[in-house]
């Protein structure tokens, strides 16, 4: 018992120091769906990559925050965040009304829309001109909404953006709905799928990517707007841009 | 041999089914889990129709999917599985050796695995629909698992039935159709309830290549309500209430086939 009791005393003193180490600068972990390029993705390094990676570090840098990134499946990472896994959310998340109900987000940093791609023979340049065929987009995503509002389109959910792309090229879906930087990567810059597909019409919608926190963590939010402001003052933001061949 | 020895022969050992002790009572562990699953669903739905009555109405052609999944895929496991037992026990080495390379692959490659091969892999050749895939990769894979039950139930059933089959003048098929398989059922059927029980909750797998099944229509409900929690115990709830359903259908079946215990 007297053992068990000093074992206690010396786990605590520990825990005392290590919280004492991390107090400045703030640490957060932030959570990202890397399945969806240019904006986040793993590369050959197995590293996390991408245009919001690039500008977290530089928001958490102009904030004083110290920054871990966490690749998080894009299915249940807003419940992550709600359960408090971590801290933060940077994952092209389009700031949307239903979203902004349950959660807080930055000021928005990127302007971006959705597009359609299918395949170079298909005539169609809308979603309803697909009627009766199956439109591929992954789940929970504002494409995926898009799809679901056109009515006599079949919608297909995956749970990542690049297996609706694998299926479109093996022949069982006749378009895939994503945000437009992650369209241009698979149906141009891919090179087994630059011959395949097209991209049709412009984008059809206008959203606004911004950082998740948990409802109420209002420090954050105001920490990370500060960051964000600093880094479009010193036109970082326009420099990731060119260096991820955003628009 | 007469019709009269036939029947004979096939109905040794029937008799009347004798309840289990654990089936005795009003509040049996089934019962308690079934309808208590079923209340559970019925007071939350009554006590906050947003957002479960909501959830129980966005899941039911998942349902259905998942049923067409598990029934299809079990159907064929069955025939699989029971060509595979006969191949593992046959002296035929060809035979033998195929339904053995078979059962080593497939028990050594996860299912997700599996599923994923046989959707994006053979899509390039052939173009197999999804929910065709995933009934067709779900038996390849619970066809090797049922081949092994298959060979165990046979195996199981004493030397003495085949010799005193064979002196009785039935050629080497008749004495496995009508002496060996009768018995050997009742051996496998538990295992094989089993099978069936795991390749339901299994076939949550075959979202990954997006079958529109319970799980998956699920998951779209929560990702675009945000409502994790609510449609993720809807939907155990609904899985638990089919697989309580099925094993008592394996439980009946067991206690028709089954010998004095």
């Amino acid at each position: 018992m007297k053992a068990l009791r000093t074992l206690t005393a010396v786990l605590a003193l520990g825990l005392c120091f290590v919280s004492a180490a991390f107090a400045a600068p703030k640490a957060i972990t932030v959570a990202s769906d890397a399945t969806w390029p240019p904006m986040e993705f793993v590369d050959a390094n197995k590293k996390i990559v991408g245009f919001d990676i690039d500008f977290m570090t530089a928001v958490a840098k102009e904030a004083g925050l110290q920054v871990t990134f966490k690749n998080t499946a894009w299915d249940g990472i807003f419940a992550g965040v709600e359960a408090g896994q971590y801290d933060a959310i940077i994952s092209s998340v389009t700031i949307t009304p239903e979203r902004q109900a349950k959660y807080d987000f930055t000021n928005p940093y990127v302007q971006i829309g959705q597009i359609l791609v299918v395949p170079k023979a298909e005539k169609g340049s809308k979603i309803a001109d697909l009627k009766g065929k199956k439109v591929g987009a992954q789940i929970g995503t504002t494409g995926a909404m898009e799809v679901k509002k056109v009515a006599g389109v079949e919608l297909k959910t995956y749970d990542e953006v690049g297996l609706a792309f694998e299926d479109m090229a093996a022949g069982r879906i006749a378009g895939v709905v994503c945000d437009e930087p992650t369209a241009i990567t698979y149906a141009l810059q891919k090179k087994e799928y630059s011959s395949k597909f097209k991209i049709v019409g412009k984008s059809f919608t206008k959203e606004a990517y911004g950082i998740v926190v948990k409802k109420g963590n209002k420090d954050l939010v105001a920490q990370l707007n500060k960051g964000i402001a600093a880094v479009q003052k010193k036109k970082i933001d326009a420099q990731l841009k060119k260096k991820w061949q955003l628009k | 041999m007469s019709t009269e020895a036939k029947k004979q022969i096939i109905d040794v050992g029937d008799g009347a089914a004798i309840p289990r002790k654990s089936d005795r009572g009003l509040f049996t562990a089934w019962r308690i889990a079934f309808f208590g699953a079923i209340g559970t669903i019925a007071y939350l739905v009554w006590s906050k129709p947003d957002p479960y009555l909501n959830i129980i109405k966005f899941v039911p052609d998942g349902i259905a999917v998942t049923f067409q999944v598990t029934l299809g895929a079990i159907l064929l496991a069955i025939v699989i599985g029971l060509i595979t037992g006969l191949g593992r026990i046959s002296k035929n080495r060809f035979f033998n050796g195929v339904a053995s390379l078979y059962v080593e692959v497939i028990r050594g490659i996860p299912l997700l695995v599996q599923i994923f091969y046989i959707y994006y892999a053979l899509g390039t050749i052939v173009k197999v629909p999804a929910v065709l895939s995933a009934i067709i990769a779900m038996a390849v894979c619970y066809g090797a698992y049922m081949g092994e039950v298959v060979r165990a139930g046979i195996e199981s059933i004493a030397k003495g039935q085949r010799e005193a089959a064979l002196s009785l003048g039935m050629n080497g098929r008749q004495t496995m159709i009508h002496v060996i398989l009768p018995q050997a059922v009742k051996v496998i059927l538990p295992p094989v309830g089993n099978e069936f029980i795991a390749l339901l909750k299994d076939s949550s797998l075959v979202s990954i290549i997006a079958v529109a099944d319970l799980l998956r229509r699920g998951r779209e409900y929560a990702s675009e309500s945000f409502t994790y929690f609510e449609t993720y115990t809807v939907i155990a709830l609904i899985y638990l209430i089919i697989t309580l359903f099925f094993s008592k259908i394996i439980g009946v079946m067991e206690e028709r086939v089954s010998v004095n215990k």
